[in-house]
């Protein structure tokens, strides 16, 4: 793993190196164009192929160096929502149900017990 | 003085994130939200500045849930003096109605709203409610179906469609919901389960092989909903016994999301406080308890 790692490394230094190579190659041609007073008209091949083939190198060396592709999920976000919350509606809130007697009781007692509580005490 | 003012600031605060959070998760937690709001937050309602508003109006709802008639009315007054105009706040005061059972002036209160602004959907979808609450499944249905005819992207009313027919053991047309629900969010793995469950219930080997299919599909899309690796189960160990030809397969797949169930039980065995026995004496259970299922679906 760690001499995988360190290979990627190599090849993407290797790659840059050689880039910067072919980058340099073309501007010499470029001004030796110049000095024997040719016109320009294309790079010559075994510059076009190092540059082509350092570039390859070079992104394949970095997609390896930077680490393992995740899967992209998209129901990544959707996966911690429970069915309970996703099947409330606040548009849709009836109110006719046992809220309304439930809590009230519990209010009712509550003030009854609390009576009784205080009519003991005093 | 300070350190009681710093206190009261922290539990002021604390109290405010807790009704946000609750507004945004949509959990009907009402009775929380009315304590909240009657034991503490009614005190500092200046505090909150322009934040006041959604407070008053998620304390209406939650107050008109609790049955607290008095208080949902309070909120809808503090609304209307702020939005003397608003549509908004007349849904509130429809709701409170509603929670009152004052259902005639509530429609009444809803049918002015839609003359003035025939696209509300707000007080469109109160009236299927109003007909809810007074348990008209039927015309909650016709008027639910006129409201999603022109307003087909919506998903909640989809959802509720397909509850209503639920109610009325509508098998075939709430799956039909469930498919427009699919078609709208088709990575949605809730769906999927919802709409195999339907399909579960229908019974018979096409509808089951149906089921089968979906069940997959929301596990595909996420692996630990637990509910869909039981219902995959179920669906696979009853075709075992139906399909004689294609046993071997689907007892496979039954086998698989048993293995899948345990596993997801021995993970947060691990992760619990409990100790390492106690989860192993679980899965024994579990394995147990999909013997039985076993045995009573054949």
């Amino acid at each position: 793993m760690i001499m995988g790692l360190s290979m990627d490394k190599v090849v993407v230094c290797f790659g840059l190196i050689s880039l910067a190579h072919s980058a340099y190659s073309a501007a010499q041609h470029r001004a030796y164009l110049r000095l024997t007073e040719q016109s320009f008209t294309s790079l010559p091949l075994d510059v076009l192929v190092q540059c082509f083939v350092s570039f390859v190198l070079t992104c394949y060396g970095i997609v390896r160096v930077v680490g393992k592709f995740k899967e992209i999920n998209s129901a990544t976000e959707l996966e911690k929502r429970s069915w309970e919350t996703m099947s409330n509606r606040p548009a849709f809130y009836c109110f006719n149900h046992r809220g309304k007697s439930l809590y009230r009781n519990c209010e009712e007692e509550d003030a009854q017990l609390q009576q009784r509580s205080f009519l003991k005490n005093s | 003085l300070s350190k009681d003012s710093n206190v009261l600031h922290f539990y002021f605060s604390e109290a405010r994130d807790r009704l946000k959070q609750i507004r945004e998760e949509q959990s009907r937690s009402s009775r929380e939200v009315v304590d909240i709001w009657e034991q503490f937050l009614s005190y500092f309602s200046d505090k909150l500045g322009n934040d006041v508003w959604p407070v008053y109006e998620q304390v209406c709802i939650a107050a008109c849930d609790c049955g607290e008639i008095s208080l949902a009315h309070r909120c809808v007054r503090e609304l209307n003096r702020q939005f003397p105009k608003s549509f908004r706040v007349k849904g509130l005061e429809g709701m409170v109605l509603e929670a009152n059972q004052r259902y005639d002036t509530a429609e009444h209160l809803y049918k002015t709203i839609l003359q003035d602004d025939p696209t509300n959907s707000v007080a469109e979808k109160r009236l299927v409610v109003i007909y809810k609450s007074q348990n008209k499944i039927k015309e909650a249905i016709t008027e639910l179906r006129k409201y999603l005819d022109s307003h087909m992207a919506d998903t909640d009313s989809w959802l509720e469609l397909s509850d209503l027919y639920l109610s009325q053991m509508d098998y075939a047309h709430a799956a039909f919901c469930l498919e427009e629900l699919i078609l709208a969010n088709p990575h949605y793995h809730l769906f999927h389960q919802r709409y195999a469950e339907i399909r579960y219930t229908q019974g018979g080997t096409e509808n089951l092989l149906e089921a089968r299919a979906y069940f997959s599909q929301a596990i595909k899309l996420n692996p630990n909903n637990i509910r869909a690796l039981y219902g995959l189960f179920l669906c696979a160990s009853n075709l075992a016994t139906k399909q004689r030809s294609a046993e071997s397969k689907n007892m496979k797949y039954a086998a698989w999301a048993a293995e899948q169930i345990s596993q997801l039980y021995r993970k947060l065995g691990g992760r619990g406080t409990k100790s390492s026995s106690d989860s192993t004496e679980q899965i024994k259970a579990l394995g147990g308890m999909f013997d039985k299922l076993q045995l009573t679906s054949s």
